[in-house]
């Protein structure tokens, strides 16, 4: 009776056996071997051949990268700035704070640990002269000064080229003194206006490039800090809460149970371009330029920011008095973009009455 | 226990993403891509109470207006675009003016002079589209002589509200003052405000002087002079410009002095047998003490804000590069390590950047880098560019830049750490060799 079985068990096995090493033999698994050889012909192809090769492989990746649209998004942002005689209709609004300001009028207190300002100047040679010479610079007012750099982001167009311009003039007239040594002089100081091009260039390349560099450290960070905003809580929390609210009996805990669907991402999208349009970090120390701001805002119905509803969250990166500056650079722009309202779907209103922004110049940095 | 976790899983991946669709929160967005541009601010005469009042009002906020433009992170706005004009220090701003202008912030201020003639001055930063005050109004008093001292102390109030670095406009810059063409050129120590005026000379142009250095509360000047035919480092009052060669060995050449952070102990080059070493010498005892013993060339020490540790050129490697040993001497490690030749570093007064001058392919640039060498960032590219001193927040470097040829000129330049907002000092003469003095007190 012992033996039945097992016999079974071992002609299943047999046969097992047989299948794999018949399959093994005449299914070609050792049948493979001559097929390497002819590999080797490959190196023949040239650098340029490899190279063009290579080319049309990468640039599916390169047209995959390049699907953030915030290149053109920031171009936008330039023509604001000269168009500033737009601004005008949308200035009716936010006067109410100016009652406010009575109490600020009367009283300025007086630090006076500045009060001396005795620069007596020793009795020296004749400074006359060249005060006298000097005096009538600052009384010229620098009204347009050329300098202002506009550096928009991503790649400087309009304004700053005139810019620039102008540091190349400057470059070139001394040049124009030192005209006695012809061929030298001539051919250098064009060289020297055009490597100052290239010297802002490069920094402006140094600009760009980390800019384009951490753009794949940023996403995964946006991803990273996306989820934890969105579920705060630890994961196995996560999962009670879906399962209880599977089972129904998840309480609901917010208080302003919003209804109908949440934004789509194109629709939230527009709302931080809209921002990022205004959120000028030109004028913010290194160490600003380092803190993180959460910044929460109310908003009407009709789009606009509260302005007095605007309130810093928390802070990361930065001193107490960097995040002050970081969060007033942010406060700036939700106001200013948000003048004439976002454009943000009436009907969701509950979706989008309160707002956290959180503000992270790590890519704006410039170190 | 596995099918356990699999439903997990699945209940997860099934109910995590409506969930956090449905959160009821507030929306959650967030702002990585900004614009770099410079803030438009106005600043309208400052009212004045009477005739030379007025007449300073107006002259203090030009000057104001020169210092945050100057930095290239401000804008001015015209005087001709503004709608309403400020009468009257106390009375409310029209927020709403300013903000159909784009100004983003207003400075608004009030000048008088008092009883016994002492220049008051009042003011106020205003952040237009918030609508806020930003701190409170400050009042500054001084002689009337000082206005454009009381001018830059407002500057310097409104930068550092708004940017949030500390300031520099209340500054003065010693540099060596330059005259005749290249072959006779007389060269004299001047002193001026950080943007040209006031230009005071300290010295005479009887002898070739060199590379003036600042003590650091700004009393005091070192500097090298050519008096004896040899190069003598002499320390100078800038109160009274009495001066005195400090003590030095008899036929050798000193020189590249600096002051350490304790304004007592004076660090420099000393040349004896063909070779130049680092020495430091106490001020107040006259006690020398060698740092260095290197057959190379050693020189252009510089010390770290806290005092512990000195950056200089060397050309032990066979070419100059930067290195940085402790204070005490001892051993020094390189940090220069890109193509080319370094020199002239200088420590940053926030500590975290050295500046140099660096030659390569032909080319001079003036650059900065970390301590320990990395992030080189070349910020100028001329002819000749050197000799970088820092301004002193750290954010501002100014330096020499000669052109080419017989009549080439020295002039002084200032750029900005981050290699933009490059400009050309105005002076009478030429003009080299920049020191840039700690904030005035």
């Amino acid at each position: 009776m012992m033996g039945a079985p097992l016999n079974t068990g071992q002609i299943v096995s047999g046969i097992g056996h047989i299948g794999v090493i018949g399959w093994a033999l005449f299914g070609g698994v050792f049948t493979a071997e001559p097929l390497p050889f002819e590999v080797t012909e490959v190196t023949a192809i040239s650098s340029e051949e490899y190279a063009a090769l290579v080319a049309p492989q990468e640039s599916p990746d390169a047209a995959s990268d390049i699907v953030t649209p915030d290149a053109p998004e920031i171009d936008d942002a330039t023509p604001d700035v000269a168009a500033t005689p737009d601004e005008p209709p949308e200035v009716t609004q936010p006067d109410v704070t100016e009652v406010t300001e009575p109490d600020a009028i009367p009283d300025v207190p007086q630090p006076a640990p500045e009060t001396e300002v005795t620069d007596e100047p020793p009795v020296l040679e004749p400074p006359s002269e060249d005060v006298a010479v000097l005096l009538p610079t600052p009384t010229v007012r620098p009204k347009p000064r050329p300098a202002p750099r506009v550096a928009p982001e991503p790649v400087a167009q309009p304004e700053p080229d005139t810019a620039i311009d102008d540091i190349v003039q400057e470059e070139t007239t001394p040049s124009e003194e030192a005209e006695t040594v012809q061929d030298e002089t001539e051919a250098t100081s064009p060289e020297e206006a055009t490597t100052e091009i290239v010297t802002e260039a490069e920094e402006l390349a140094v600009l760009a490039a980390p800019t384009a560099s951490l753009r794949p450290q940023t996403r995964p960070q946006r991803a990273a800090q996306t989820e934890p905003t969105e579920d705060t809580t630890p994961s196995t929390d996560a999962v009670n809460d879906a399962l209880a609210e599977a089972l129904g009996t998840g309480g609901t805990d917010t208080t302003p149970e919003p209804t109908g669907p949440p934004l789509t991402g194109g629709e939230k999208d527009a709302l931080r371009v809209a921002v990022e349009k205004c959120w000028n970090v030109g004028s913010l120390s290194s160490e600003a330029l380092q803190t993180t701001v959460v910044v929460g805002v109310k908003m009407s119905e009709d789009g606009k920011p509260q302005t007095n509803s605007i309130q810093m969250l928390s802070s990361s990166g930065g001193s107490d008095a960097a995040a002050q500056q970081a969060y007033e650079a942010a406060r700036r722009a939700i106001i200013r973009c948000g003048a004439s309202g976002y454009d943000l779907p009436v009907e969701k209103y509950d979706r989008w009455r309160d707002i956290e922004m959180t503000f992270n110049p790590e890519k704006m940095r410039i170190k | 226990m596995m099918v356990r976790v699999l439903t997990l899983l699945l209940a997860l991946s099934i109910w995590g993403l409506p969930v956090s669709a449905q959160d009821g929160g507030p929306l959650r967005i967030e702002i990585t891509e900004g614009v770099i541009e410079p803030l438009p601010f106005a600043v309208p005469d400052f009212v004045g109470d009477g005739g030379a009042a007025a007449e300073l009002g107006r002259q203090i906020s030009d000057v104001i207006a020169a210092d945050l433009t100057g930095t290239g992170l401000f804008r001015e706005i015209s005087p001709d675009a503004f709608i309403s004009q400020i009468t009257s220090f106390a009375s409310p701003v029209q927020y709403a003016d300013w903000k159909a202008i784009n100004a983003q912030a207003l400075i608004s201020g009030a000048v008088s002079v008092d009883a016994s003639g002492q220049l008051i001055v009042q003011f106020r930063i205003y952040d237009v589209f918030s609508g806020q005050e930003l701190g409170q109004g400050l009042q500054l008093v001084g002689t009337q002589d000082g206005w454009r001292r009381i001018a830059h102390k407002v500057a310097d109030q409104v930068y550092s509200r708004i940017t949030g670095e500390t300031p520099y406009f209340d500054s003065r810059v010693v540099f060596v003052a330059e005259s005749g063409p290249k072959d006779v050129r007389q060269k004299r120590l001047a002193i001026m405000d950080y943007d040209g005026a006031n230009v005071k000379y300290l010295t005479d142009s009887a002898s070739i002087v060199l590379a003036p250095r600042f003590s650091p509360s700004g009393d005091r000047v070192l500097y090298t002079s050519y008096e004896t035919g040899f190069p003598r480092i002499y320390v100078l009052d800038v109160a009274n410009v009495g001066r005195q060669a400090l003590e030095n060995q008899q036929g050798t050449m000193s020189f590249a002095p600096r002051f350490a952070p304790n304004g007592q102990t004076v660090v420099y080059s000393l040349s004896t047998g063909g070779n130049t070493d680092l020495y430091t010498m106490d001020l107040a005892s006259g006690a020398n003490s060698r740092l260095t013993s290197a057959p190379s060339i050693e020189t252009a020490p510089s010390y770290s804000p806290d005092g512990s540790q000195i950056v200089f050129e060397s050309d032990r490697s066979g070419s100059p590069q930067l290195y940085i040993m402790p204070a005490g001497g001892g051993e020094a490690r390189r940090i220069s390590g890109g193509n080319g030749r370094y020199g002239t570093p200088v420590w940053s007064p926030r500590g975290d950047l050295i500046a140099f001058t660096k030659q390569s392919k032909g080319r001079f640039h003036i650059g900065v880098m970390r301590l320990d060498g990395s992030e080189e960032r070349l910020l100028t590219a001329s002819f000749l560019d050197e000799g970088p001193t820092w301004a002193p927040n750290g954010r501002v470097i100014m330096f020499t830049r000669e052109t080419q040829g017989e009549q080439g000129r020295s002039s002084l330049y200032s750029v900005d750490i981050t290699g933009r907002n490059l400009r050309q000092l105005s002076t009478q003469t030429g003009a080299s060799d920049p020191a840039w003095s700690p904030l005035q007190k």
